[in-house]
């Protein structure tokens, strides 16, 4: 019987490719492992190698023509024989399709192929929803209660025993022959160490000796407890799961300037001796709010298909805790004088290291800052908050040597480095928005007349 | 010799049957009349006036108690059935007094007045050392005084077995439909209508057997009278052979008196013109025996008649003319329970006419009139009855509970007749002592029980045997040939075809002081008696607050295997195992039978010993040599490592056969065979299944609620950790046994199931 040839699915969202080049015509023989045809998904083209040996006996989709994927495309078979009915057979589902390239995009669950031409005699079906992979289940271990006690008594881990008893079963002989397999009963280990490895679950044969001989002791015991992995505070997972999905959905960029920070620096000292004390920190936040005012896109957020402006400027302060990073926010930040900005930043800094942070003072931040300038770093880059589209990595100002008037001098020079989302931002709004913030640190007239 | 051949001839000569004449309302004496002829004392008419005082006073307090409304117990709330007598207290008192103090009775759920008036009458009779052994710390020397005391504490004991308290007879374990007060010849109230009957006629052809003098006053109720066992009662006390030629010397009718309380309602039916044919209960007596059994009919409001009717009939069974039956027409004033109102039923003008001749109203005239108790008097001992009970009653509602962590005690006893005493040692062998042949020190299953017959019969005269041909013919299965040579006929007799009288008169046998082994032909018929086994035997124990040892053996055997089809061929020992208060026993062996039987013989537990006829045939070593097995012991058949076969019965020489083909394949299998399911030796299965991590349960019954269930799951709880597969189950196919050898050979399990649920789990 004919076999079909169906349009891949080679990314997990793909939902339509098109047919740019069919590399095989009718009556030719195909291989194994041939390339039939050349597909173009929304983003990348690529080949498609046939998975049988036969000839291609009929084109249903032709160069040009773009039908969902898991659609066929083409019968192969021997020569002669019927093709067969498409009618008949089970929608296409969307189950993996050997992937090459996974292309990222929007997925939609409705799409119809094509009217077709002279291909009377089947009828396409429409693909079926793509549907996301079941998550691989979590494999049951099958063994014996009395299995199971001697794999704990004897220290060992039964998961890494094959089963030989029914359906697989592991059984009481299977933990003897893995034993006798491993010599087990030559390991050599102290009484106490054999106990709390029994106690604590530890198998045994992961354990690197340490005492006399090669016993394995109750520290070697511990050690391997230790290397055991442990679950993250509740906190921490939460700070992984959206650092990875910024990381993975957020297509990032970074510029990098350069500030001199030379006559801020003084600045701030003769105003801290005039009793106005101001952090670097603020003149950073002021800067923001006033570049944010200028450039709205990076005040704003995606989802990729929509922008979306924040009119409000809530900024968001990275600081770093001993449990993890919170991100307290300060409220309508355009709306704050210098000072008000100084003493609400003084504020939410003291309320976070003190854990004392509202829900609602750790959201709804329309851009970050994330501020390591105490921290002795030349330069590094943030990731994104999820729902913004910039952040703005501050690093330590160290005394420069750079060229001012055609002389070396040495400066207090600041590197910032801007983490831009490229799908609502360029390179040139990037450096703008970044140059622009370097200007007002450097604008001391602005600053007199602020503070 | 045999010991008695029929030679019946053939008889069709023309006649007629008379029934003869019995004899109703006869009784025609006033209490003066009989103070003159001195057939009873002034101090014998009050007292009885008293005990019915007592009896109606008690169970106006129950009446009251339900609405709150007795004083003395304020505040307690009563739990429990309510059947009272009030209306019938002539015949209970009557009735009792008809007997001796230490003379048996047994009662019915409306029992409560039954109980008072023989506890009653006992104590008056009983000796000052008796009466103060019932009454811890009594100081007392004055007879007066000390049975004033005794009868206080006679209601108090009564009151808290009603109110379920440690102090009642029955440690609150019965009730009051259950009660019974063993040191006062009281064998039992019995809330299974007219279950208490066949307890009554075996406890009286135990007093025949023993020669005690004692009689047994049989109350039931007109309703009882149409139930099964009891008509089998009836029958079984008035057989020929405890009067005719067949007992030689012994020619002594059953001393029992059936006195039916005909109140004329079973429940809520009448009996009379509802649910029966006959219009007289008496009428029964003449179905049962060619004398009518000397039935006559009294008038149960009547406390004098019923007390001489009684008399007369003790009298006669004491000459050996019993069985006696009397009907006493009476009448309960309150419904079924409480909870019935009558109105459904009957007419108020019918309870109006019957509380006309209210018992006590027509004694107390009676007792002016002759003169014995004025006004006065009789309300002095209304009053002292009054506040006699309420002192009984509130301090009985105030007494300790049982501890709830008894729940389950006094379920078994822990003794044995170890010692025989003096008098039944060395019971003398009537005629020849039978010969059982070994060959090889071998027996079969079937002499090995009978040489364990033999043996205890010999060891001990309270032992007794009898069931369906067990006598001249020895036995269905000859497992009791020349017993009856051995040991007469008033210790092996043949019984009619009434399986649930053979069970319940063992249970009313045992009560009585003999130790009745008796035969069931096939086990199917157990369940023809399961009444007797499991709801007499097996409880009487626990509900007497161990009051009361049932020692008997139930002999029954297996007929599977045989062809005979769905009735003759069950495996019911799991059913009896489930039935707590029973022991359930099936040995496999010659040898474990002897020395099981032995054992269950001795033991003072009620015990269902079951036996194979598949393996009656089978040899097996015996030694000659006395031994005993301790019941609830299972033994290691075949030591082995990989697997544990667990069996019993017929099922064990399966599970060897098994092991020797799992053997040519190197599988080592240890064969535990259980013997015993109740008491159950787990300790030896898990000991084996902890060894060998797999186990296979194989029995005959039929997998359905099987005892192998029960094995599997004890084993699941409590050696998890020890299985390396599931524990398999093997019985016979969930099905009624067929005929059909083929199919019969597909229903029962063989050695090749049990090894193909062992490959399942190796």
């Amino acid at each position: 019987m004919a076999q079909i040839l169906v349009m891949p699915k080679y990314g997990q969202t793909v939902e339509e490719s098109t047919i740019v080049k069919w590399r095989v015509k009718e009556g030719d023989a195909v291989h194994k492992g041939d390339i039939v045809f050349e597909i173009e998904t929304d983003k990348a083209t690529m080949e498609v190698e046939s998975f049988f040996e036969g000839t291609l006996l009929k084109i249903l989709v032709g160069e040009g023509q773009t039908v969902p994927v898991t659609s066929p495309v083409a019968f192969i078979g021997k020569p002669g024989e019927a093709l067969p009915d498409l009618a008949a057979r089970p929608k296409p589902e969307a189950a993996p399709v050997p992937a090459k390239a996974a292309v990222a995009g929007p997925a939609s669950t409705e799409a119809r192929v094509p009217a077709q031409s002279g291909t009377s005699a089947v009828s396409i079906p429409s693909s079926a929803p793509s549907l996301p992979p079941a998550p691989p289940t979590a494999k049951r271990l099958f063994a014996s209660p009395r299995a199971r006690v001697m794999a704990k008594n004897s220290a060992l881990d039964i998961s890494r025993m094959p089963g030989t008893g029914p359906g697989g079963r592991i059984i009481e002989k299977d933990v003897l022959a893995f034993m006798e397999k491993n010599q087990v009963t030559a390991i050599k280990i102290t009484p106490a160490a054999k106990q709390k490895a029994i106690h604590k679950g530890v198998d045994i044969l992961t354990v690197r000796p340490s005492g006399d001989g090669g016993r394995i002791t109750e520290s070697d015991i511990d050690r391997a407890l230790e290397e055991r992995p442990k679950v993250m505070s509740k906190m921490r997972q939460i700070i992984a799961e959206r650092l990875t999905r910024s990381a993975t959905t957020i297509p990032h960029f970074y510029v990098t300037v350069a500030v001199d920070m030379t006559d801020l620096l003084s600045l701030r000292k003769r105003l801290k001796e005039a009793g106005k004390a101001y952090t670097v920190t603020d003149f950073i936040l002021e800067s923001v709010v006033l570049t944010l005012g200028e450039k709205p896109a990076f005040n704003s957020s995606t989802d990729g298909k929509s922008t979306r402006w924040n009119s409000s400027v809530n900024l968001g302060m990275a600081v770093s805790l001993e449990q993890g990073l919170v991100v307290p926010v300060i409220r309508e930040a355009d709306r704050l004088t210098l000072k008000e900005l100084h003493e609400a930043a003084q504020a939410l800094a003291l309320k976070a290291r003190e854990g004392k942070l509202r829900p609602d003072e750790m959201s709804g931040s329309t851009f970050t800052i994330s501020n390591m300038g105490m921290l002795n770093v030349e330069n590094f880059t943030a990731i994104i908050n999820p729902g913004e589209s910039a952040i703005l990595a501050v690093s330590s100002t160290f005394p420069t040597p750079v060229v001012r008037d055609g002389k070396l001098v040495a400066r207090d020079i600041m590197k910032i480095t801007l983490s831009s989302d490229h799908r609502i931002i360029d390179g040139a709004q990037a450096a703008g928005f970044a140059n622009a913030i370097k200007a007002k640190l450097e604008d001391m007239e602005l600053w007199k007349s602020l503070t | 010799m045999p010991n008695y051949l029929s030679n019946l001839k053939p008889n069709f000569t023309p006649g007629s049957i008379s029934l003869g004449k019995i004899a109703k309302f006869q009784y025609a004496l006033t209490l003066k009349d009989e103070l003159a002829a001195k057939t009873i004392t002034r101090q014998e008419s009050i007292d009885l006036l008293e005990d019915m005082l007592v009896i109606r006073e008690f169970e106006e307090m129950i009446v009251k108690l339900r609405s709150g409304a007795y004083d003395p117990c304020a505040g307690f709330n009563y739990r429990g059935p309510t059947h009272v007598s009030i209306g019938q207290e002539g015949s209970s008192v009557g009735g009792c007094f008809g007997i001796a103090g230490d003379d048996f009775i047994t009662s019915t759920h409306r029992g409560h007045g039954d109980s008072i008036a023989k506890g009653c009458v006992a104590i008056r009779a009983m000796s000052d050392e008796r009466l103060k052994s019932r009454i811890p710390g009594i100081k007392t020397t004055s007879r007066g005084e000390l049975v004033e005391a005794a009868l206080e504490d006679h209601i108090y004991r009564t009151a808290a077995e009603l109110f379920g308290k440690e102090a009642g007879y029955c440690l609150g374990r019965g009730g009051g439909m259950h009660i019974a007060d063993f040191t006062a010849g009281h064998l039992g109230a019995n809330a299974i209508v007219g279950g208490g009957v066949p307890i009554a006629t075996g406890a009286a052809v135990a007093n025949r057997y023993l020669k005690n003098g004692k009689v047994v006053l049989c109350f039931a109720g007109d309703g009882a009278y149409a139930n099964g066992v009891v008509l089998e009662s009836l029958n079984w006390a008035a057989m020929d052979q405890f009067t005719n030629h067949l007992a030689k010397d012994h020619k002594f009718g059953t001393p029992v008196i059936f006195a039916i309380l005909n109140n004329h309602y079973g429940m809520t039916h009448r009996t009379e013109d509802e649910v029966m044919g006959i219009h007289t209960m008496a009428r029964r007596a003449a179905g049962f025996a060619d004398n009518n059994m000397h039935a006559e009919v009294v008038n149960g409001m009547n406390v004098l008649a019923v007390r001489d009717a009684v008399r007369r009939a003790a009298a006669g069974c004491r000459d050996g003319k019993g069985p006696y039956l009397v009907e006493l027409s009476c009448y309960r004033y309150y419904g079924h329970s409480l909870s019935d109102p009558r109105n459904e039923y009957r007419l108020k003008e019918e309870e109006e006419a019957w509380k006309a001749v209210d018992p006590i109203r027509t004694f107390k005239d009676e007792l002016v009139a002759a003169g014995v108790m004025t006004a006065a008097s009789l309300e002095a001992l209304e009053t002292k009855v009054r506040d006699r009970n309420a002192r009984a009653s509130a301090r009985a509602a105030a007494s300790p509970d049982p501890v709830a962590e008894d729940v389950i005690k006094f379920m078994y006893t822990d003794t044995s007749a170890e010692i025989v005493p003096e008098a039944y040692q060395n019971a003398p062998i009537v005629k020849k002592e039978p010969v059982i042949k070994r060959q090889d020190g071998q027996l079969t299953y079937k002499d090995a029980i009978k040489e364990a017959l033999i043996e205890e019969m010999k060891r001990d005269a309270r032992v007794v045997l009898y069931g369906e041909d067990v006598a001249d013919y020895g036995g269905a299965f000859k497992v009791t040939k020349d017993l009856l040579e051995a040991f007469g006929r008033d210790r092996v007799y043949n019984s009619p075809i009434s399986e649930a009288a053979i069970c319940g008169t063992a249970v009313g046998g045992a009560m009585a002081g003999t130790r009745p082994i008796v035969e069931l032909m096939y086990m199917d018929f157990a369940l023809m008696a399961s009444d007797q086994i499991s709801n007499q035997a097996a409880k009487w124990h626990y509900m007497s607050g161990a009051k009361v040892e049932v020692p008997l053996v139930i002999r029954a055997s297996v007929g599977g295997g045989k062809g005979y089809g769905g009735q003759h061929s069950q495996t019911l020992e799991s059913m009896f195992a489930h039935i707590p208060g029973l022991y359930v026993v099936y040995p496999a062996t010659p040898y474990d039978a002897k020395g099981m039987l032995k054992t269950a013989i001795r033991d003072n537990n009620p015990i269902m010993f079951v036996e194979s006829q598949l393996l009656y045939p089978m040899k097996g070593a015996v030694p000659e040599t006395e031994y005993l097995i301790p019941l609830g012991l299972a033994d290691v058949k075949r030591e082995g490592k990989d697997l544990t076969i667990v069996a019993w019965g017929p099922a064990v020489w399966d599970a060897l056969k098994a092991a020797d083909l799992l053997a040519k394949d190197n599988v080592s299998v240890e064969v535990v065979d259980l013997r015993s399911l109740v008491p159950l030796d787990m300790e030896t299965v898990l000991r084996s299944v902890k060894k060998t991590g797999r186990c296979v349960v194989a029995s005959q019954c039929i997998d359905i609620g099987s005892f192998t269930g029960e094995i599997a799951s004890r084993i699941m709880m409590e050696a998890f950790d020890y299985l390396d597969a599931p524990v398999m189950r093997v019985g016979s196919k969930n099905g009624i046994a067929p005929q059909s050898h083929i199919l019969e050979a597909a229903f029962l399990p063989n050695e090749k199931d049990i090894v193909a649920a062992a490959r399942r789990i190796l």
